[in-house]
């Protein structure tokens, strides 16, 4: 995505944006790890080690759209984790770029139960 | 929905301390108190937010899910404590709040779980289940972050180890708050954003909290909010404390004392409150210190106040309307030059005042030559500004007739490309500097340059210093004066008046836009008062004001 200051224009990629999101995410309470979105994809990941798997960046005409694909910890209270980590991201994403982000969409995608014996 | 607890509830907290093993009841009473605690300190604990995201909500997303979890059991009379703890872990499971409430939550989880469904508590049983309960909440994240909540229910969990061969006691909790307490205050040792802020961690203080509000159950000491006003004085606040300063409060009094007898905490508080705002109270080492805000009239009550409870160890006043002001004076910044690209066209220009130097370099000067009272720099000085510039295509704005010449002479002297525009007055320099192209040819540039000059009309208002007749105006030492281009034009007591002369003699109802540079000599009102004026002859013309800081010349005007 560009951005013009009077020196010229500032592009930065998707992929840097999904990384700072991917690192929010990990350090956000309940996720225990984000998730492929397809099978397919999943396959691909164990191959090549991903560092925004889960993540996804779009930037419209409003702004920027991250998708998260999370797998949070059983026991916890899903739907408060899930607007936490939405919160985080959303944070340290608009702290580190300088850009308002338009909406994190967060999609929990399967639930890890600990071995907590 | 929440239920307020009537504070004390269930059972005598001197009474559970003796008991040496806790049942249902006892946890419920105990959860109780940390949570009464942790209310009267919610705003304390939402104040120290910084981490992860500074939204100043942790102290009552972590009231809200105790409050959840209370809700859970309010009525109940189970005397089995597993089955206590795992009622109070479903319910603030239910009612987790924000990312603080849902480790909390997990919190109780493991404590819960360790407990099973056992009667009573006993020694090693707490020291399992702080470890199962920090087991818990550290699974709940891929990256635990050390220096928060989390850390602090480690630290506690380690050091409670020690107590294993001994039978559950008092004296436990006692030692256990400490540890809490020592590491929240090494939270910010740990996590470097606390540090930068100048906070412990929120969560860490409200996890410290709600063990102190058992204890203080457990020893009869009181949970109301006064009691909570009183702090640890090495965290009592001042710097906040500073920037809400209320309408009517003049000085800032703090008072260290020695009570006489011990002191009443919402009395005190009571009649501070009579006297001024912003009241903290910070105990240490037998010692009270008070801190206040009170208005002039008020500002020795305080004092004469504590003197009546004890003694009086130290008294500090400060006037707060003159700390404001200090704080605001900022020193000057320094002038930004745009940095000169090799074999580019750089600019340098003569000005007379900073604040026309910031304008200049704004435009895209790369250099200034400092005019001075008498703006009448050297040709040395003149050439020190360019020659170590990395370009050999120089620009000269001398912007005064004087200067042309010396400009000029530098320019032989040196054996650079250096071409003079033969601006004689800042407007014609600013006008010039609008046509410059760092990367265009030297020439090209400069004829431009020379075709701006006569687009701008230059007005320069000042005091004359001598009695004279020029052009058929008669002028008196100390009148002030207009001149237009160099030429005198006008003469009169009021400076407005003198800009309005200036104006009309330069046809401005021709032009479109005035601009106004106020030097050293002139107030702010006065800058207001003429720009007022001109707007009312001249109301669809655009006006700008700037401020030049020149010497001699209240106003240099540039009429486009």
């Amino acid at each position: 995505m560009k951005e013009t200051n009077p020196f010229g224009h500032i592009f930065i990629s998707h992929r840097a944006i999904a990384s700072i999101a991917h690192q929010a995410a990990l350090e956000s309470y309940g996720v225990v790890g984000l998730a492929a979105k397809s099978l397919a994809e999943g396959l691909a990941q164990v191959l090549v080690k991903d560092p925004t798997l889960g993540v996804e960046v779009d930037y419209s005409g409003d702004g920027i759209t991250i998708e998260l694909y999370i797998i949070v910890e059983y026991g916890t209270r899903i739907k408060m984790v899930a607007s936490s980590v939405a919160d985080n991201v959303r944070y340290q994403v608009e702290k580190s770029i300088g850009l308002p982000v338009h909406s994190v969409n967060v999609h929990v995608r399967g639930l890890r139960i600990s071995n907590l014996d | 929905m929440t239920v307020e607890p009537n504070f004390p509830s269930t059972l005598d907290g001197r009474e559970l301390a003796h008991s040496g093993a806790l049942d249902g009841q006892g946890l419920k009473a105990l959860m109780e108190a940390g949570m009464t605690w942790l209310k009267a300190n919610q705003q304390l604990v939402n104040s120290l937010n910084v981490f992860p995201v500074p939204d100043g909500d942790t102290g009552t997303n972590m009231l809200l899910t105790m409050q959840a979890a209370y809700n859970e059991i309010v009525h109940s009379n189970e005397k089995n404590v597993g089955k206590m703890a795992h009622s109070i872990a479903h319910g603030a499971l239910m009612g987790a709040r924000g990312n603080s409430g849902v480790i909390l939550s997990q919190l109780w989880r493991g404590f819960a779980r360790a407990l099973d469904n056992l009667d009573k508590m006993d020694g090693p049983t707490l020291i399992n289940a702080l470890i199962e309960s920090k087991n818990t909440a550290y699974k709940g994240v891929v990256r635990p972050v050390e220096g928060t909540i989390l850390t602090v229910a480690n630290d506690i969990a380690v050091f409670t180890e020690r107590f294993r061969e001994q039978t559950l006691s008092l004296n436990w909790l006692e030692k256990i708050v400490g540890e809490a307490n020592r590491s929240v205050e090494n939270t910010p040792n740990l996590l470097p954003i606390l540090k930068q802020a100048g906070v412990v961690d929120s969560g860490g203080k409200g996890l410290a909290i709600l063990l102190e509000g058992m204890l203080r159950y457990l020893k009869g000491l009181s949970l109301a909010p006064s009691a909570a006003m009183v702090q640890p004085m090495n965290t009592m606040i001042m710097e906040e404390a500073m920037e809400q300063i209320e309408p009517g409060q003049d000085y800032e009094v703090i008072v260290d004392f020695q009570p006489s007898h011990p002191l009443n905490l919402d009395k005190f508080y009571a009649d501070l409150s009579e006297i001024g705002t912003s009241i903290q109270v910070g105990e240490g080492d037998g010692m009270y210190r008070m801190h206040i805000h009170v208005p002039l009239e008020k500002r020795y009550e305080p004092i004469d106040y504590t003197m009546s409870l004890g003694t009086i160890t130290k008294v500090a006043m400060e006037n707060l309307i003159a700390q404001l002001e200090s704080r605001k004076t900022q020193p000057e910044p320094e002038i930004q030059f745009t940095p000169v690209e090799p074999g580019k066209i750089a600019v340098i220009t003569v000005s007379p005042g900073k604040g026309l130097s910031r304008i200049f370099a704004s435009l895209g000067v790369s250099a200034i030559v400092e005019g001075g009272q008498t703006m009448n720099p050297s040709i040395e000085e003149i050439l020190n500004a360019f020659e170590n510039l990395p370009t050999d295509k120089i620009i000269i704005l001398p912007n005064n007739k004087n200067i042309i010449l010396a400009a000029q002479n530098a320019a032989n002297v040196s054996v650079k490309n250096v071409m003079v525009i033969p601006t004689k007055t800042i407007p014609q320099g600013l006008n010039a500097m609008l046509r410059h192209d760092p990367d265009g040819d030297l020439e090209n540039i400069a004829e431009e340059m020379k075709e701006a000059l006569n687009e701008v009309e230059t007005g320069e208002i000042t005091t004359a210093t001598r009695s004279v007749e020029i052009n058929g105006v008669k002028v008196d030492q100390g009148e002030v004066i207009a001149l237009l281009n160099g030429k005198l034009i006008a003469s009169g007591h009021r400076l407005d008046q003198a800009c309005l002369d200036l104006l009309a003699e330069a046809k401005t109802e021709d032009r479109e836009r005035i601009t106004l540079f106020y030097g050293q000599n002139i107030t702010d009102e006065e800058v207001n008062q003429v720009a007022e004026k001109i707007k009312e002859v001249y109301p669809s013309h655009e006006i700008e004001i700037h401020e030049g800081s020149q010497p001699h010349y209240q106003m240099i005007i540039a009429i486009e």
